[in-house]
C-alpha cells in the first residue's frame, strides 16, 4: 500500500476550526491515511469526493472525532479531540452536526422527537420543552413541518435524508459534516437537497465539510475540493480549479470514464 | 480505531452505571418490552414442560418402582431448583436475545450507534446498561412466575393424571422444597436473563453489515446466549449444592 500524503489546507483566516496533524489511520493492515495534514477554518465549504472506498467518510469521522487516529492528532479550535475536558467535549459536540451517509435517524422515534431527542442530550430536557420552537423552525426550514408525528419509516427517502440534515442542525453547530447527502435521491430531490444545505449554511454560517460522489452536486457546494483516491488525497481547489486539474485521474473521474488509470473499483 | 470486545462492553457498561447512571426511563420501557410481553409464551412453555416432567417421572417411577407417590416431592423439587427457571431462561433467550442482537446490529450498520457518540451519549450506557438492568429485575420476577405457573400446572397434572389430592401435592411440595430452593431459583433467574442482553449486545455492536450479518449477529446470539445460560446454570449448581 502507498502511503498517503496530506497536503495543508491553508486558508489564511484565524486559528482553524478543524486541523489534522501528521493524522494515520488503518483497518485490519489497510492504511488509509498516514502522516495526513489539513487545516479547515471558519465558514470554509471543503467537499470531498472521489471513488467508493477510496476513504472519505473514514476522513470524516475522523474530523469528527468519531474515529480515533492511530498517530498523530485532530484539533479542534486548538485542542486535541482525543483528550478533551468533559466541559470542552461538551462544547465541542454542542457545535458539531452531522448528517450520516444512512441517515442514523431513530427509527422508534417520530420526526419530531428525533430532534428533540438531541437538544435533551446535548443540553438537557428542559432546555429540550424550551426549544420546541427552535425544534419547529428546523423542521419548517427542510420542509417537514406537515409531518412531525410519523416515524422515520414513514415518510420518503427525500424527507429522511432532510430528516437528518434537520437533525444535524437543530443546535446550530458552527462545523457540519454531510456524509454523502445526495446518496440514493433522485437529480431533482439532489439538487433541491444541496441547494438546502447552501441556503442553510448562509443562514447559519456553519462550516460544512461535504462528502459525495456525485461532481455535479460537489461544483454546486464546493468553496475546495479535494479528490479522494484509495492511497492519495489531492487537494485540487475550487471547482474551477479542479475541473482544470492535469491528474489524469482526476480527469477520468471527473468525466466518469471507464477506462483510464483508475481501474474499476 | 476501537474494537468492542464481551470483556469491554462488559467493563464499559458496568464504569457507565457508576459514572452515570441507569437511564430509569429506558429500564422500565425495556421491561415492558422485553420481558413482560413475553410473559404468554413463558406461561404456556413452561406448564407443558411441567406437565410433561410429572408424566414421565410418575411412568419411570412406577416402571421402577411401581409407586409414584414420590413423584409430587421430587417434581416439585427439580421444578423449582431446575425446569422453571431454565426453560423461562432459554425462552427468553431465544426471543428477545434475537430481537436485542437484530435492533443494535441494525443501528450499528445504519450508523445510529455513532449518532449517539456524536451526541455525548455512552452507547453502553444508553444500549446495554438498560436492558441488562431490566433484564435482571425480570428474571426474578419472571423467575417467580414461572415457578408459580409450573407448580401449579405439576399439582393439577397430579390431581388429574396420577388420582392423587391437591392436598397430598402441597403436603409433598412443603416436605421437598425449602425456602433456599426457591431463593437460589431466583439468583439463577436473574443472573441467566442478565446473560442475555450481554451477550446479544455484544454480538448486535459487532455486527457485520448487510442482512446477512444481522442474520448472523441474531443466531450467535441465541445460541451463545443458550449456551451460556446451560454452561452457568451447572456452575450455579455445584456452587449452591454447597449450601445444603
Amino acid at each position: 500500500m502507498v502511503g498517503l500524503k496530506g497536503e495543508i489546507m491553508d486558508v489564511g483566516k484565524d486559528a482553524p476550526i478543524i486541523e489534522l496533524k501528521s493524522t494515520s489511520l488503518g483497518f485490519d493492515g489497510h492504511e488509509v491515511l498516514k502522516d495526513f495534514d489539513l487545516k479547515l477554518f471558519e465558514g470554509d465549504s471543503l467537499v470531498l469526493v472521489g471513488p467508493s472506498g477510496s476513504g472519505k467518510s473514514t476522513l470524516l469521522k475522523l474530523m469528527a472525532g468519531l474515529l480515533k487516529p492511530q498517530s498523530g492528532a485532530v484539533l479542534y479550535r486548538g485542542h486535541d479531540l482525543s483528550t478533551l475536558s468533559k466541559k470542552l467535549r461538551e462544547e465541542h459536540l454542542a457545535e458539531v452536526g452531522m448528517l450520516f451517509q444512512q441517515n442514523a435517524l431513530f427509527d422508534s422515534m417520530t420526526v419530531f422527537e428525533n430532534l428533540r431527542f438531541v437538544i435533551e442530550e446535548v443540553e438537557g430536557i428542559q432546555q429540550a420543552l424550551d426549544r420546541k420552537d427552535d425544534i419547529l423552525e428546523t423542521l419548517e426550514a427542510v420542509g417537514l413541518d406537515h409531518v412531525l408525528d410519523h416515524f422515520p419509516s414513514e415518510i420518503s427517502g427525500g424527507m429522511q435524508k432532510r430528516l437528518g440534515i434537520a437533525r444535524a442542525l437543530v443546535l446550530k453547530p458552527r462545523l457540519v459534516f454531510y456524509d454523502d447527502p445526495t446518496a440514493g435521491l433522485d437529480p431533482i430531490t439532489s439538487r433541491k437537497i444541496v441547494s438546502m444545505i447552501l441556503e442553510l449554511q448562509k443562514k447559519w454560517g456553519a462550516t460544512i465539510v461535504t462528502v459525495t460522489n456525485d461532481m455535479m452536486r460537489a461544483y454546486q457546494l464546493a468553496g475546495r475540493c479535494m479528490v479522494c483516491f484509495p492511497g492519495e488525497f489531492l487537494k485540487t481547489g475550487s471547482a474551477e480549479d479542479t475541473k482544470a486539474f492535469a491528474d489524469p485521474r482526476v480527469q477520468q473521474f471527473i468525466r466518469g470514464d471507464v477506462n483510464g488509470p483508475l481501474e474499476a473499483l | 480505531m476501537f474494537k468492542v470486545t464481551f470483556a469491554s462492553l462488559l467493563i464499559e457498561t458496568l464504569q457507565s452505571l457508576f459514572q452515570q447512571g441507569v437511564r430509569v426511563k429506558e429500564v422500565v420501557k425495556y421491561l415492558d418490552h422485553l420481558a413482560f410481553k413475553s410473559l404468554n409464551i413463558i406461561v404456556v412453555c413452561v406448564s407443558f414442560a411441567a406437565a410433561v416432567t410429572i408424566l414421565e417421572a410418575s411412568f419411570h417411577m412406577k416402571l421402577v418402582l411401581h409407586d409414584d407417590s414420590l413423584v409430587p416431592g421430587f417434581a416439585s423439587m427439580l421444578i423449582v431448583r431446575e425446569l422453571a427457571v431454565v426453560v423461562m431462561s432459554l425462552l427468553l433467550a431465544a426471543k428477545i436475545g434475537a430481537g436485542i442482537a437484530a435492533e443494535v446490529g441494525q443501528m450499528k450498520i445504519s450508523e445510529q450507534i455513532d449518532a449517539l457518540k456524536l451526541l455525548g451519549i455512552n452507547p453502553f450506557n444508553y444500549l446495554v446498561l438498560p436492558r441488562l438492568v431490566a433484564c435482571l429485575i425480570a428474571g426474578v420476577l419472571l423467575s417467580l412466575i414461572a415457578n408459580a405457573v409450573c407448580l401449579l400446572t405439576a399439582a393439577l397434572v397430579t390431581t388429574w393424571s396420577l388420582d392423587q389430592s391437591m392436598a397430598f401435592f402441597m403436603t409433598a411440595f412443603r416436605r421437598f422444597v425449602l425456602m433456599k430452593d426457591l431463593g437460589f431459583s431466583l439468583i439463577k433467574g436473574a443472573l441467566f436473563c442478565g446473560i442475555i442482553p450481554l451477550v446479544s449486545c455484544y454480538y448486535g455492536m459487532t455486527c457485520e453489515p448487510g442482512a446477512g450479518g444481522v442474520g448472523r449477529a441474531t443466531t450467535k446470539s441465541v445460541v451463545s446466549s443458550s449456551i451460556c445460560i446451560i454452561v452457568l446454570d451447572f456452575i450455579l449448581t455445584l456452587v449452591f449444592s454447597s449450601f445444603y
